[in-house]
């Protein structure tokens, strides 16, 4: 599905280059749930925001499904996402102006769904995440933890085959976390590839799949077995 | 499809954010179009009335006046010439009336009117042999004398005889120019009338009109008609005449649409401004908008059509209030579809081209909201450490950090607001421009105030009484000539005034004044003209004898488009000089022409004819409520590029008015902060404007008046205190509207900066 090679990443704008990811390796089957973790700094953000064509990256290759990606244009890639990939930045990048509902729809209608599907699809999200009364608030008049919330729902809006989720859970407390975990996992057993970045042990633990970065390089890479999760107390906990 | 509905979306949320600010777009918009489109209908109307009168008269291209009857077979039979109006024949008469003396021309028509150029009869009837003392008189003489149906005219013949005749009609007519623009005025009788009241026939002239099959080959028939007759006194063609029914002239026409192009330019400034201004202030959505899948130029697509529908719209409204403005206040025909349409079209790419450029940039954003601009830094930074270290207040300080260390939008204030400030320098300078024209005629070639004609009186007698009259500085006899000059389709007027050793005190551009016999001064409209330059001789022909004059110097000329020959009145031959025409006198400074006037008309008891000389800027004076009108709109345009700045500054500091707050500066100080830094570049931007529009004033004008054939040196630059005022008006309107919404903003609680952020933050 996803593939990643020997990809490099160096800001070099504000005079001394910061190398935020070099050579990485990466390969991602299609419905794999993966989990990326590292410290702050580690190249996190620098990698998912690559994966999902929003920053050129320096070296490398990107695969998505079978096609070579990283050479695409940017309107290419916009082309892209708005069919195959839903995104959730680390800091939400709600649409100032427009209300909870039109940031939720925008995707969906920008992918070509009817305003009527849009909207019915809006509210089953929106639901789902608790926030069907905010639905025609500002993002301004949201707490942070519900702006995040909305993030995610307006990447899932166009039922993306890939999900690119920059901490999606950062803000929340576990209420809501358990919130987003069971959409996550419904997601996931949808057949949505999820690639996921966290700082939370305890969500991680509900991947697939974690990976580990550290200073831009992957230190470690493990799969979950399925059954080990599923006898885990803490994560029916969360459920 | 799918894109446009999502588009749609974005721009209807975006456009609700900001109600007032789009609404005075579209009103800046709006009033540009209706000021233009107004100038242009007047400007249409000014010379629709020839357009229209030449049709409905069915007028004659050529005009020919000469001494003698003319053959008209043989004129017919010329090349290019369909039909012929006269000839008729035409006596010079004055019409008595309280104090005026104006001068007309008395033509005999027949009964039946003519089939090219007849008079078109608007009030009462033509002529008719059952009443022989009727008169016709055209309508804009009538008008200008208070004449109407039923009035008895009082004439004076050449001769000395008085006669009265009576008003039976007054009529339009396309063979001359409004009067008095145009003058003699012109009265029509049947020529048996005429031949009552003036016998001689030496003291008459023949008209004649030739009605062409091509309306521009009037150059080549009119040096036919040269060759072909004798004693043409005059000859003028359609383009005269429709020169002369133009709005006044066409300084003021120019003018018009100088201020009306510039102002589409300040216009689309403001609009760009605004688009540019709100672009900026959205760099983070759009990147969003792209990191859900708007391609590059689908964003750029969706800001032009948001910020070009706003200007659309204000052009749609400014075309249809400049469409019905000048039938509902100044009673003008409706303008013509076709400049209107022009107008627009030409508008809406304007309105296009401005918003394009910020459109494209907003496309360029990457779908990475790019970081924060790098916090503020570098040499602004040691002017703030040194401001704190003299203890200025922190405000100032923070305000005048602020003010330059966002460079775009801080030039973008400084330059929207430079622009219309610059137009406002330049319409004051036409205003000074013409209030020197009236403070000192002399420096536009009016030196004398009043002209006299010796009337009833002899030469001696006239001279005398002009002696006597203490409040005369001087008095310069002269003689005013028509001239035909060489390969000219038409006459160019010779002044003859002054003595060549006691010239007349002309204001010299270039060169010098005439000082001997065959020397001479022209305007600008005479040189460009005749195609000659200063040291060139000319070679016209004066009433059939050759006048050939040395150029001297260019003067600045107001009259006839500047198309004007002075010389001195012993460069003429004695029968056209001997005696003079006219008196020109030079009134003793604080003498009151009026005054002087009255008393040689009480002195002569009413037997001189004293008439004063009309300065420019008096038919200029629609200029002034236009140049306020103008002046209103600018501050207008002005106003939105302030609000733009504004909000751009305000949305740019959600976040660090909530840092301000937190480090514990009171709203008072805030709200200080603020205003500092809007102020700044406030000043920044008046001062320049000021300065750009008080440098290039003075040769804008010059450019004008030397395509107007006046001539370069009658510009003016504002007065200084005038200036000053202005620029502190201008500043002192700005930071009042600056300090409403800083105030709003201080106010408010911090936590709204979680808006673009999503920082947690504490409260003041
Ligand atoms: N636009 C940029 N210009 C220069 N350097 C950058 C830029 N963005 C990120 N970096 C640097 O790249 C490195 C990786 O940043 P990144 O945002 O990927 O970290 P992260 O793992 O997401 O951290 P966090 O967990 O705090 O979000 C950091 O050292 C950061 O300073
Ligand atoms: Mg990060």
């Amino acid at each position: 599905m996803l593939k990643a090679h020997n990809l490099v990443k160096i800001y070099a704008a504000s005079g001394v280059p910061v190398h935020a990811v070099r050579g990485l390796d990466l390969e991602i089957e299609a419905g794999e749930f993966v989990a990326i973790m590292g410290p702050s700094g580690s190249g996190k953000s620098t990698l998912i925001h690559m994966l999902g064509g929003l920053d050129p990256r320096t070296s490398g290759e990107i695969w998505l499904d079978g096609k070579r990606v990283d050479t695409l244009s940017e309107s290419g890639w916009a082309l892209l996402r708005r069919k195959k990939v839903g995104f959730v930045f680390q800091g939400f990048n709600l649409v100032a102006n427009m209300t909870v509902a039109d940031n939720v729809e925008l995707p969906a209608l920008l992918a070509g769904t009817s305003p009527r599907e849009a909207r019915e699809r809006r509210e089953q999200l929106l639901d789902k995440l608790s926030l069907s009364d905010r639905a025609e608030a500002s993002p301004g008049q949201l707490s942070g933890g519900e702006q995040q919330r909305v993030a995610l729902a307006r990447a899932l809006a166009n039922r993306p085959a890939l999900l690119l989720a920059d901490e999606p859970t950062g803000n929340l407390d576990s209420r809501n976390t358990r919130d987003v975990l069971r959409l996550l996992g419904e997601v996931h057993r949808g057949g949505q590839t999820i690639v996921m970045v966290t700082h939370d042990a305890r969500v991680a633990a509900l991947a697939d799949r974690v990976v580990s970065l550290l200073d831009g390089e992957i230190v470690d890479d493990g799969r979950i077995p399925r059954r080990k999760i599923a006898g885990a107390g803490e994560v029916i906990d969360l459920r | 499809m799918s894109t446009a509905r999502a588009a749609t979306r974005w721009i209807s949320a975006d456009l609700r954010a900001r109600k007032g600010q789009a609404a005075l777009t579209v009103l800046a918009v709006a009033g540009i179009l209706a000021a233009l489109l107004t100038g242009a209908t007047l400007l249409e109307e000014g010379t629709n009335p020839w357009r229209s009168l030449f049709g409905q008269t069915n007028g004659a291209h050529i005009w020919i006046h000469t001494t003698e009857r003319p053959d008209v077979w043989r004129l017919r039979e010329l090349d290019g010439v369909a039909t012929s109006a006269g000839p008729y024949r035409s006596a010079p008469v004055t019409l008595v009336q309280d104090g005026k003396r104006p001068q007309a021309a008395l033509r005999g028509l027949p009964a039946q009117l003519p089939e090219v150029a007849r008079p078109q009869v608007q009030e009462g009837r033509w002529l008719s042999s059952e009443q022989p003392d009727g008169a016709v008189v055209e309508r804009s003489f009538a008008r200008a004398s208070g004449l109407r149906l039923g009035a008895p005219l009082t004439l004076n013949t050449v001769g000395g005889s008085r006669q009265v005749l009576y008003v039976r009609g007054i009529a339009d007519s396309a063979e001359q120019g409004f009067y008095p623009e145009w003058t003699p005025g012109l009265i029509w009788v049947l020529p048996s009338t005429l031949d009552r009241i003036e016998p001689k026939h030496e003291l008459s002239e023949w008209v004649t009109g030739l009605r062409l099959a091509d309306a521009d080959a009037t150059q080549v028939v009119s040096q036919r008609v040269l060759v072909e007759l004798r004693q043409v006194e005059r000859v003028y063609t359609w383009r005269e005449v429709r020169a002369a029914m133009e709005l006044d002239n066409r300084l003021l026409g120019t003018l018009l649409a100088l201020f009306g192009v510039v102002g589409l330019v300040a216009a689309a400034l403001a609009l760009a401004n605004a688009a540019g201004g709100r672009v900026l202030g959205q760099l983070r959505d759009l990147a969003t908008l792209k990191s859900l899948g708007f391609t590059r130029g689908q964003v750029a697509l969706l800001l032009v059509a948001e910020h070009g529908a706003l200007g659309l719209l204000g052009i749609g409204i400014g075309l249809a209030a400049g469409w019905v403005l000048p039938v509902v206040l100044l009673g003008a025909g409706a303008a013509a579809p076709l400049p209107v349409l022009a107008i627009g079209a030409g508008a809406a790419l304007v309105v296009l081209a401005a918003v394009g450029l910020p459109a494209w940039r907003g496309g360029r954003t990457p779908p990475i909201p790019a970081a924060p601009a790098a916090p503020p830094r570098g040499h602004l930074s040691r002017l703030a450490r040194l401001a704190l270290l003299v203890r200025l207040p922190p405000a100032l300080v923070l305000g005048t950090r602020d003010a330059f260390t966002r460079r775009v939008p801080a030039f973008l204030t400084a330059f929207g607001l430079a622009v219309p400030m610059m137009m406002i320098t330049i319409g004051l300078g036409v205003w000074a421009t013409l209030d020197g024209f009236l403070k000192n005629p002399e420096q536009v070639g009016q030196s004398a105030a009043l002209i006299v004609k010796t009337g009833k009186l002899t030469q001696g007698q006239a001279e005398e009484l002009i002696a006597r009259e203490p409040g005369v500085e001087r008095s310069y006899p002269g003689s005013t000539v028509n001239a035909l000059a060489p390969g000219e389709a038409r006459s160019v007027q010779v002044r003859a005034i002054g003595g060549s050793r006691e010239p007349y005190p002309y204001p010299v551009a270039e060169g010098r004044g005439y000082s001997q016999p065959g020397e001479g001064v022209a305007g600008q409209g005479l040189l460009d003209l005749l195609g000659v330059k200063i040291g060139d001789r000319v070679r016209l022909t004066v009433g059939g004898s050759p006048l050939i004059v040395r150029i001297v110097g260019r003067v600045v000329e107001p009259d006839l488009d500047g198309q004007v020959l002075s010389v001195g009145l012993d460069t003429l031959e004695a029968k056209d000089s001997v005696p003079p025409g006219y008196h020109a006198l030079v009134l003793k400074p604080g003498a009151d022409p009026g005054e002087v006037r009255l008393r040689l008309l009480s002195a002569s008891q009413e037997g001189l004819d004293v008439q004063r000389v009309v300065n420019p800027a008096e038919r200029l004076g629609v200029l002034r409520p236009v140049i306020a009108a103008l002046i209103a709109v600018l501050a207008l345009i002005g106003l939105a590029n302030l609000l733009t700045a504004i909000g751009l500054g305000l949305r740019d500091h959600a976040s660090d008015l909530a840092v301000l707050k937190a480090m514990g500066l009171t709203p008072r100080q805030v709200t200080a902060t603020l205003v500092t830094a809007t102020g700044l570049l406030v000043v920044a931007g008046v001062l320049t404007g000021t300065a750009v529009g008080a440098a290039t004033v003075t040769g804008l004008i010059d450019l004008q008046g030397h395509t107007s054939g006046v001539g370069a040196g009658i510009g003016r630059p504002p007065a200084a205190a005038t200036l000053v005022v202005t620029v502190l008006a201008a500043v002192s309107a700005a930071l009042a509207v600056a300090l409403i919404p800083a105030r709003r903003a201080a106010r408010a609680h911090v936590t709204t900066a979680r808006l673009t952020h999503g920082v947690p933050s504490g409260r003041s």
